[in-house]
């Protein structure tokens, strides 16, 4: 047999899935010729290669897409026939990301926001109990927006998220872990740094400058570099010094960056 | 206790149950991961594309029909994901290995060192051998499922594999000799990073 015969057959012959025939001749000619027992050894060791892990992120990340999905789901009509026929429209996620979406969740947080005046105005009935509720779900339906938005595919769109969590106050914590997220591992500098900007409101929160100190580590753009160290020195954090010195004396550093992180470590001090 | 078969969920998933999705998310996230890390080397794009697949899984979950392999059908939105994607942002296409995690240390020096050859040397092969290889050995598609994933032919794939398995071996070796002459002449030289601007 040829080689390429044999090479067809690696597969089934480590699956030990041959029939006695074929494994004869198999083995026949892997004693023969060097190149296909070579190949054959390649192959069974392609299974060593180590499985990588996704970052637990990953899984909160998918979560967040089908709430969005499945809370578009809930203003569809249903599962009718009809809305099998119109596959475009259901998708919630993909309408809020166009113009006309954003616009009319705009208008759906005009009519919100009246109606809620309209009944604190009113003189009958408890108003403070349905205020309540009304400002929980329009706060749950501002985090999907930007849980949402984080994950677009586009920079801009991800930079409009990024600026749409800076209206709040107040950070849900399911969009604060998004942003510490998009701030370590965003493709688009952009991002990462209107990411740094939006976290630096949020100072208060111990993970927020735990992920900031520990970015230096990771960030490799001197663009980012510098504005975390910024960061760093208007937040007066000492915990920092330990990383910045190591950024200062890493050899790949950009030069920039080191006289920036020797003058951050003289303020620090 | 059977587990469910995977064409049975997205069935379920496709008649409105979406929760489901997250069992078949549990069973294809890490495969599909790996298939775009050591596709790519990039992680973070890697976990882009995982999500996208599934964004996407929802989005023509109508066009999933009955008796459909589900794993082939996954893997032809996630090689449709990552064609769209290199598309509209051609410059990544390169591999980008420093992106890599590190290889966890294993049972032996030797092993491990074997495990760093061959990763290189799968590095040097073209993408498209790169993937062949990686959908056959990885992500254990059937012969058949590949054939009709890239649209050739059954005997077209036999060979495109023999064709990726010669030219790793004749990486490998590359890679190997490179490495023994290296060490003849100097000892250790430390790795450089590059970094991004």
């Amino acid at each position: 047999m040829k080689c390429e015969q044999i090479a067809e057959l690696f597969r089934e012959y480590l699956e030990e899935s041959l029939n006695p025939d074929q494994r004869r001749d198999v083995e026949a000619h892997l004693k023969e010729c060097a190149n296909c027992s070579e190949e054959v050894v390649l192959w069974q060791k392609l299974s060593l290669l180590p499985v990588e892990q996704p970052s637990p992120r990953s899984r909160a990340r998918f979560e967040a897409m089908l709430q969005a999905y499945q809370a578009g789901r809930s203003d569809q009509p249903g599962s009718s026939p009809e809305w099998n026929k119109r596959p475009a429209s259901w998708n919630f996620v993909e309408w809020l990301r166009s113009p006309l979406g954003t616009l009319a969740y705009g208008v759906a947080l005009l009519v919100i926001g009246l109606l809620a005046g309209l009944r604190v105005g009113s003189p009958k009935g408890s108003p403070s109990q349905e205020l309540a509720d009304m400002r929980s779900q329009l706060a749950s339906m501002k985090q999907l927006v930007v849980l949402s938005m984080l994950q677009q595919q586009s920079a801009g769109a991800r930079l409009e998220g990024v600026t749409w969590s800076t209206r709040d106050q107040q950070l849900d914590p399911k969009v604060l872990s998004a942003l510490l997220h998009t701030l370590r591992y965003d493709p688009s500098v952009d991002v990462r740094l209107a990411a740094l900007d939006a976290l630096g409101r949020h100072s208060s929160q111990p993970q927020v400058r735990t992920t900031v100190v520990n970015a230096l580590q990771d960030q490799q753009s001197p663009l980012m570099q510098v504005a975390l160290i910024d960061q760093l020195v208007e937040w007066h954090e000492r915990e920092a010094a330990p990383n910045l010195e190591k950024l200062r004396q890493s050899p790949n550093v950009n030069p920039t960056v080191r006289q920036h992180a020797d003058w951050a470590i003289g303020k620090l001090n | 206790m059977t587990l469910a078969p995977d064409e049975d969920l997205m069935l379920q998933v496709r008649d409105g149950a979406g929760e489901m999705l997250g069992v078949l998310f549990d069973r294809y996230q890490t495969p599909l991961f790996n298939f775009y890390s050591k596709l790519t080397g990039n992680r973070t794009l890697s976990e882009d594309l995982v999500q996208e697949v599934f964004l996407r899984i929802l989005k023509y979950r109508q066009s999933y029909r009955p008796g459909t392999p589900f794993r082939a059908w996954i893997y032809q939105i996630a090689r449709n994901s990552r064609i769209d994607h290199f598309r509209k942002f051609p410059r990544e296409t390169a591999f980008e290995p420093e992106m890599l995690a590190p290889v966890f240390p294993t049972d032996s020096a030797q092993e491990q060192q074997e495990v760093e050859l061959l990763e290189r040397a799968l590095q040097r092969l073209s993408e498209e051998k790169r993937e062949i290889l990686l959908l056959c050995r990885f992500q254990e598609l059937k012969y058949k499922e590949i054939a009709s994933l890239l649209g050739c032919e059954l005997n077209t794939v036999r060979t495109r594999i023999h064709r990726a398995l010669e030219d790793l071996r004749k990486a490998f070796h590359q890679i190997a000799q490179g490495k023994m002459l290296k060490k003849a002449e100097a000892p250790a030289a430390p790795r450089g990073g590059g970094h991004e601007v």
